[in-house]
């Protein structure tokens, strides 16, 4: 099979190194170098609970509490995500007012390459919350279509934690009136990423959201590209993102807002900053900003720098000693991002994570 | 307690302290008083150990005492409610006759051999708690010395103790470090921080700027309560005398040109208010 990827002429891709995915496409599968499934609630928490190993739901350990697997169609254009399209997935559909009793936890573990797609449709006064967390190595790629009704209410998390090869995400969002999404991601373990949104607020009222945290060592590459379309009046939006980057490794983040003429009185934000503990890393920051609409309040920021010197000298000169005192402000730098999940437990988790990251590199 | 010798720093490759010399035995409040751009925040800063302040000559020998006998013993020292004058225990000897070479340490590492710097802009810090990090620093600290770690619950009952004294609710100490505080509650914070960490010698830099009538009189009474004592020592570096009554000095000395230009008792302090600096430098 004869891959065709975007290539860096293309500007959405520009920062992207897609170069290791013809050679993990073709990878086989193996055994999973990483054995431990890092669940986050009990084994009785009540939620739904999705193993997937290469794609493959491993019933044994799975729970699907209403969670149908079948083909999964969605239109779509993206390069990426086309090759998950189409294929064998998993569909989560409530009804009006339905609830998922907990949070439904979904673990990827990836030996080889794994296309799977998704589809999330909640109606009206829905609610749930879904914790994704991808471990392993190979080309994990993913594709995920969601649909908000009205007041409908979804919280997704995902936790990239995979020790090697490349971890590809495309999510597509519609937005229902007065309806909530939020999404946060947390880049780490050793795999390149290229995290893809597309969220689009089509009811007025909606709240859109998606940010997160990337840290990145070694000679490692994440990559977000996020974009939220305001497509109706008094829509609100959020884009945070914080990135760390060490070594000679590479964290870009390019996160849009769009504006249509009609869409009045929105309410859109983005904060972009990037933190590099090494004069040999690279964070590059894309934040854009395109308003047809001319009643609008559109916040945005977008820095990149070292830690604050006079902080570091401040938490020193009380007996805090020098990594100590690197580690406390890179935490508190990654968990404006990571504060923003919802759900106790999985904040503290991915909290843990993001801790021991920095625990091992500072 | 210190023993500053011909002190000389460069900041920017300028000189700004030309040959410092200053005592301080353990009990005394020594106040460094001067004009503008006389040094006095370099000589904070060099004490302190900040970067970019570059020690080009002398000497600054750090002589912490020991804990005096019958104290509780673990650093936490004497547990007077008396005040401490004319029933002061005599001081104790330093016990290391040479000291210790200050300049040779880190800053985090003269934090720990008891040296406190008061800082003229207390640094906000979001995303970082008070409580947070002020355990981390009294925990290094003590584990430095050889001492247990505070549990969680014994060291917020430490700055519960510290945060009322100071008229600080602890609810402001769990927030970030100094985010949205007032120019005086950051002083505050600065004295709570001081009660926490119990520190042999504090160097306090212009303390009381930004101050109002009624937060002067709480940070002086902070500084009397934690630092005067027989063992400790204080060098407040301020510009204006007022916080000289509340917090009495045993001497007073004027800095001008990066050198002390004149010593004296508290009546010095006076005589600048009334004459200003020039004269008195001159």
């Amino acid at each position: 099979m004869t891959l065709a990827l975007p290539t860096t002429h293309d500007e959405a891709w520009r920062w992207s190194d897609l170069s290791s995915l013809p050679a993990l496409a073709e990878a086989p599968a193996g055994k999973a170098s990483d054995a431990s499934h890092p669940w986050i609630g009990a084994r009785d928490s009540g939620g739904a609970r999705l193993l997937f190993v290469d794609g493959q739901l491993d019933l044994s350990v799975s729970r699907l509490d209403g969670i149908a697997i079948g083909l999964v169609e969605a239109s779509t254009a993206h390069p990426l995500g086309a090759f998950a399209n189409g294929k064998h997935g998993w569909t989560l559909m409530l009804g009006e007012d339905r609830a998922a009793p907990a949070t439904i936890e979904i673990i990827h573990v990836g030996t080889g390459p794994s296309h799977l797609p998704a589809r999330i449709a909640l109606a009206e006064d829905a609610q749930a919350s879904i914790v994704e967390t991808f471990v392993g190595e190979g080309w994990a790629n993913r594709l995920t279509a969601i649909s908000l009704g009205p007041s409908a209410r979804l919280m997704r998390a995902i936790r990239i934690l995979s020790a090697d090869g490349f971890v590809s995400l495309r999510e597509e969002a519609e937005v229902g009136e007065n309806a909530s999404l939020t999404t946060t991601v947390l880049g780490l373990g050793g795999a390149g990423t290229r995290i893809d949104a597309a969220i689009t607020l089509t009811g007025e009222g909606a709240y859109g959201e998606v940010g997160g945290a990337l840290l990145a060592r070694g000679e490692q590459r994440h990559d977000a590209a996020v974009v939220v379309r305001h497509a109706v009046p008094y829509g609100t939006s959020r884009q945070l993102w914080r990135a760390v980057a060490d070594d000679k490794a590479t964290a870009s983040m390019a996160a849009r807002a769009e504006v249509v003429r009609d869409a009045q009185k929105t309410d859109g934000e983005q904060s972009l900053r990037g933190l590099l503990l090494q004069r040999t890393a690279t964070i590059n920051l894309k934040p854009e900003l395109e308003i047809f609409a001319d009643d609008v309040k559109c916040a945005h920021g977008a820095t990149v720098g070292e830690l604050d010197a006079n902080a570091l000298f401040y938490l020193e000169s009380r007996g805090v000693p020098p990594e100590r005192a690197e580690a406390l402000l890179t935490r508190a730098f990654v968990a404006d991002a990571i504060d923003r999940i919802g759900d106790e437990a999985v904040r503290e988790a991915f909290a843990k994570d993001a801790q021991e990251w920095l625990e091992a590199v500072i | 307690m210190l023993q500053i010798n011909n002190l000389h720093t460069e900041v920017d490759g300028k000189p700004i302290l030309k040959g410092l010399t200053l005592a301080i035995n353990p009990g005394e409040i020594h106040a460094i008083m001067g004009p503008n751009g006389a040094g006095k925040s370099t000589l904070a800063y060099t004490l302190g150990g900040r970067p970019g302040y570059e020690v080009t000559g002398g000497s600054v020998r750090f002589f912490p005492p020991l804990p005096l006998a019958g104290g509780a013993g673990g650093g936490r020292t004497v547990e007077t409610d008396a005040p401490a004058d004319s029933a002061s225990p005599p001081l104790t000897p330093p016990a290391n006759g040479r000291g210790i070479d200050l300049l040779a340490l880190e800053p985090h590492e003269r934090a720990a051999a008891g040296l406190f710097l008061g800082f003229q802009y207390p640094v906000e810090i979001p995303g970082v708690s008070n409580v947070q990090f002020l355990r981390e620093a009294l925990n290094a600290q003590r584990k430095g010395r050889g001492e247990e770690p505070l549990s969680a619950a014994e060291f917020l009952k430490v700055a519960r103790g510290q945060a009322d004294a100071l008229g600080l609710n602890l609810d402001m100490l769990k927030r970030p470090v100094n985010v949205g505080f007032s120019g005086g509650e950051k002083k505050r914070n600065e004295m709570v921080q001081m009660g926490i960490i119990d520190p042999k010698l504090a160097v306090l830099d212009e303390t009381d700027s930004g101050l109002d009538i009624d937060a002067l009189r709480v940070v002086g009474e902070g500084i009397n309560r934690i630092m005067r004592r027989p063992d400790k020592a204080v060098l407040l570096i301020t510009h204006y005398q007022r916080l000289l009554d509340y917090v009495k000095p045993d001497f007073v000395h004027v800095l001008a040109g990066g050198r002390i230009v004149r010593s004296g008792g508290p009546e010095l302090a006076h005589e600048l208010e009334r004459e200003g600096y020039a004269q008195v430098a001159a």
